[in-house]
């Protein structure tokens, strides 16, 4: 039983091998170790799953610790691929950046909300509540609701670093975990404002939900904006190596970039970026 | 003016009560709201799936099946040792010794030491040095190094409270050293094991920052001890702090680390009583 369980597998095996001979490229193996930037490592641990699945003999491990540590871990060969959470800085010149998505913040407002732009200055002064009531800023008379987003998510970071603010400056009528969560508020709340990653945005006012995203110093928060570095609150997500890849190094790296994860960029509220 | 100061509660008393009080309700408030958020995310599918959408969706089969493998080459690696060590110190040194000194010395310093430099440790030394990169096995052993003083310091308690009696008497019956040790001594210090071994595997368990660098972020059903492993604690950390929207997932991982660790306590408990309330009889 077992030797006939064996010679089958055995044969199995062999007519297998016929076709992987005809195409050795495509199959890889081994093993590939990307340490770095917490905000990337959920996306990469995604992308990771699907490139597993599509190569079985593939397994991609994803560490955290942070942006430094990625550069340090993929110059000292400790990881494959470090992962970066911003644009490389100059004396990080000898690595070699792939960006895989963006991270992009648009100001969302009701549609019904006859506002349709805000100068930077308008913004801080309506989180910091200065200016509590849209009529101030050309709007209806009514009291702005301001969403703000929860300690300890990426969009709150990106934002107050931004409009150079403490989040103890902050006066925030509500506060919001996710995005989903942010765009709920404002669907909800024709005289609310917010912010949230201009990717989950999109997708939603496609979804036809009532929003719409203001445009920031006059650029429009769209994700081509944000793609082509354009629109000002935003940062790419990057994978960093110490040399140019090669083999699977390369295969991972291109199928990150690739449309086929479009939609896990999507799912963890990212800017998928358009090649 | 007697009567009335014997049912008026006194203003210490009141404040003793009020802590004791208070304490308590924290712990109960914990307890509570882990059960209320998490409870109705329980189920069997989640114990039994994989994680997927970073752990938003899912269940947490293979982060249950790394914690154990971790808590496990902990505890292989751990126990003999401590208790090798326990019985040197309490047996064959005296308390005054300067061998003995140094060593309990030692042990209280390094139970001391935060448990992110035993992960940094675990990191250069497990991991890189010795090449094990991010895996089980790594975590395990960095886990041991920091589980070690508490059960050792433990366990030389358990034998130290063995009254000197049985000693002698075991001697004027002729009994061997290690007849004595193995029969006698060890079955009567578990008491001290067990406390040991509880506060370490409480403190192995909830362990994030000495695992985070060592048996690393991977949630993938681990195929080896050379994998890399996320352990629960790690898991609810990245769902409540990295992962938007995973906070209902958090919630039920906390609930099962906490049964968890209720479990392997009891068990651990269980088991040395059984193997070594047996051994004392016969």
């Amino acid at each position: 039983m077992a030797i006939a369980l064996t010679i089958g597998l055995g044969i199995q095996a062999c007519n297998q091998s016929s076709p992987i001979d005809n195409q050795t490229s495509d199959r890889f193996q081994g093993r590939l170790v990307l340490t770095g930037s917490s905000t990337v490592a959920p996306l990469a641990a995604e992308i990771g799953k699907r490139f597993e699945s599509e190569h079985p003999d593939v397994r991609v491990d994803v560490q955290t610790g942070g942006s430094s540590r990625g550069i340090a871990d993929a110059r000292n060969g400790v990881a494959d691929i470090g992962m970066v959470s911003r644009s490389l800085k100059e004396e990080e010149a000898d690595l070699q950046s792939f960006a895989i998505a963006s991270d992009g913040i648009g100001m969302i407002v009701h549609q019904e909300n006859p506002v349709n732009s805000l100068s930077n200055q308008a913004i801080i002064d309506i989180y910091t509540g200065k200016i509590n009531n849209w009529q101030q800023v050309g709007g209806k008379n009514a009291p702005i609701t301001v969403v703000n987003k929860a300690e300890g998510r990426s969009t709150l970071e990106l934002f107050l670093d931004y409009f150079k603010l403490e989040n103890s400056q902050v006066k925030s009528s509500v506060v919001i975990g996710d995005n989903q969560q942010g765009i709920k508020t404002v669907e909800g709340n024709p005289n609310a404002i917010g912010y949230v990653s201009i990717g989950t945005a999109e997708f939603s006012i496609n979804d036809s939900i009532p929003i719409k995203l203001l445009p920031l110093n006059g650029i429009a928060a769209t994700s081509e904006n944000v793609q082509n570095e354009t629109f000002p609150l935003s940062r790419p997500l990057n994978l960093v190596t110490k040399t140019q890849p090669q083999g699977l190094d390369k295969a991972f790296i291109e199928f990150a970039q690739s449309p086929q994860v479009h939609d896990i960029v999507q799912q963890q509220e990212f800017v998928p970026i358009s090649k | 003016m007697g009567e009335k100061s014997k049912n008026q509660i006194s203003l210490p008393t009141f404040i003793v009560w009020a802590i004791a009080l208070s304490v308590t309700a924290v712990f109960c408030w914990i307890l509570g709201d882990i059960l209320w958020h998490g409870v109705g995310q329980l189920s069997w599918e989640f114990l039994t799936t994989e994680p997927r959408n970073a752990g938003r969706e899912g269940g947490i089969a293979p982060i249950l099946i790394s914690t154990c493998l971790i808590l496990a080459v902990c505890l292989a690696v751990s126990l003999p040792l401590s208790v090798g060590t326990a019985v040197l110190l309490a047996e064959f040194t005296t308390t005054e010794s300067r061998f003995g000194r140094l060593v309990r010395r030692s042990l209280d310093v390094l139970a001391g030491v935060p448990s992110i430099v035993f992960g940094l440790f675990g990191n250069a030394f497990f991991s890189i040095k010795l090449g094990l990169g991010f895996s089980i096995l790594s975590g395990g052993l960095t886990l041991a190094c920091m589980v070690l003083p508490i059960l050792i310091r433990s366990a030389e308690e358990g034998f130290r409270a063995v009254p000197t009696e049985y000693r002698l008497g075991a001697a004027a019956l002729g009994l061997s050293r290690t007849t004595t040790l193995w029969k006698l001594l060890l079955p009567a210090a578990t008491p001290g094991l067990v406390v040991g071994l509880v506060l370490g595997i409480g403190r192995a368990i909830a362990e994030t920052a000495a695992l985070i660098f060592t048996s690393g972020y991977v949630d993938r059903m681990p195929e080896s001890l050379l994998d890399s492993g996320r352990s629960l604690s790690i898991h609810i950390f990245d769902l409540s702090m990295n992962v938007a929207g995973g906070d209902a997932n958090a919630y039920a991982s906390a609930l099962v680390l906490l049964i968890l660790l209720l479990l392997v306590n009891g068990m651990a408990t269980w088991i040395a009583q059984f193997w070594l309330a047996r051994r004392i009889k016969s």
